[in-house]
């Protein structure tokens, strides 16, 4: 194999020195992370997760709402950003001192298929869009996110409502 | 002269090479197969083992039901038998126990579901490696199932709900028994299922 010769070596130099700095701008050009509605981060010592509310014309189906509900619990107590992580209807919430309350309106709802995704692989994918809402116990709403779980590829139905649920904690991370 | 002698080495090597790489190739393929086969075999006798297994079982006792979600003590996806109580339900892995009481059950819906035979992580990764897409051939296979979904409050009024999968036939039959036991209902609009689900 022949050696570089210099020519060859000046314009890999140059390519390489050309990528360097698209490189650097692209990053200085990548917009910030979504900052919360408020100025600075909120702040609660307890939060209470309410079930996916019914939405008009959209069914989703029961074992659909209880995975959603059930992960979300999880992965919201994962975060440890609360001392307390109340269900709906607990009693003990109504003395909790500053109360986080997180509603859940359906907005979309694509039931897809295991068997379509895993077979085409382009098709059957499963998604459910959501509007998560925070909000004071005197009902002012705090942050208010739309957010998406989906799944394309491999894993089943449900596997939507742990995707959702990772989303619901990652804006808790970023928000608390 | 060196160059002479070297050159048949040179253009031997390749070849050589090539016939070892596609004789692993070949074996790497059979591997993947054999393991397909077999995990497919085993989810197929551990389908069979379910109904054999309920023949020598109590009649109130379901084995190898899946729990979704449910149980704070108790993993997701994890197996289980499912016993039906004068009390309620109980769920009984080998290490954990969860139970809900008909008294704290405030829905209870069966909806009927189709389920790969071979899932899971492994499934999975066995499924991608199949060669020239005979991943997608296993994904094929697939058997009814029937979920049991069942919503209860604990002891401070919090909203739970457990989702279990049962053989096909079984979470209407755990629906009714609750029901005739006082469990509460609501109804229901059902969704229909994907198209290409329906048989």
């Amino acid at each position: 194999m022949k050696p570089f010769n210099r020519a060859a070596i000046v314009s890999i130099s140059s390519i390489a020195f050309s990528a360097v700095l698209l490189l650097a701008a692209s990053l200085h050009a990548t917009p910030a992370p979504q900052a919360p509605a408020s100025s600075g981060k909120l702040t609660a010592s307890a939060i209470q997760i309410n079930r996916m509310g019914p939405a008009e014309g959209l069914l989703v189906p029961e074992d659909f709402r209880i995975s959603t509900y059930e992960n979300i619990i999880a992965q919201v107590d994962k975060t440890k950003k609360f001392q307390h992580v109340y269900r709906e209807g607990d009693k003990r919430a109504a003395d909790a001192a500053d109360l986080v309350i997180v509603n859940f309106m359906p907005v979309a709802y694509t039931e897809g298929s295991q068997k379509k995704r895993e077979v085409t692989t382009i098709k059957g994918a499963t998604s459910i869009q959501v509007k998560v809402q925070f909000t004071s116990r005197d009902g002012k709403v705090l942050l208010e996110r739309d957010l998406e779980g989906k799944v394309r590829f491999f894993g089943e139905n449900l596997r939507a409502t742990y995707d959702l649920a990772k989303k619901v904690a990652a804006t808790i991370n970023e928000s608390f | 002269m060196m160059k002479s002698s070297n050159l048949p080495m040179s253009t031997e090597m390749p070849g050589n090479q090539r016939r070892v790489a596609r004789k692993s190739f070949l074996l790497a393929s059979v591997f993947i197969c054999a393991i397909g086969v077999i995990l497919a075999s085993t989810a197929a006798t551990s389908f069979s083992r379910t109904f054999n297994g309920q023949q020598t079982l109590p009649s109130n006792m379901t084995p190898e039901v899946k729990c979704v979600v449910g149980f704070d003590n108790i993993k997701p996806d994890t197996r289980g038998t499912l016993t039906f109580l004068p009390t309620g339900l109980q769920f009984t892995t080998d290490k954990q126990k969860g139970e809900i009481l008909t008294a704290s059950i405030t829905d209870v819906f069966a909806g009927q579901e189709s389920r790969q035979d071979v899932s899971g992580m492994a499934g999975t990764v066995v499924k991608a490696g199949i060669p020239y897409g005979g991943g997608r051939v296993v994904s094929l296979f697939s058997h009814k199932v029937e979920v049991l979904t069942v919503e209860f409050n604990d002891e401070n009024g919090g909203f739970h709900g457990a989702i279990f999968v049962l053989a096909n036939g079984k979470a209407t039959e755990l629906r009714n028994a609750l029901v005739k036991q006082g469990a509460k209902t609501v109804e229901h609009v059902t969704v229909a299922a994907p198209a290409e689900e329906k048989k």
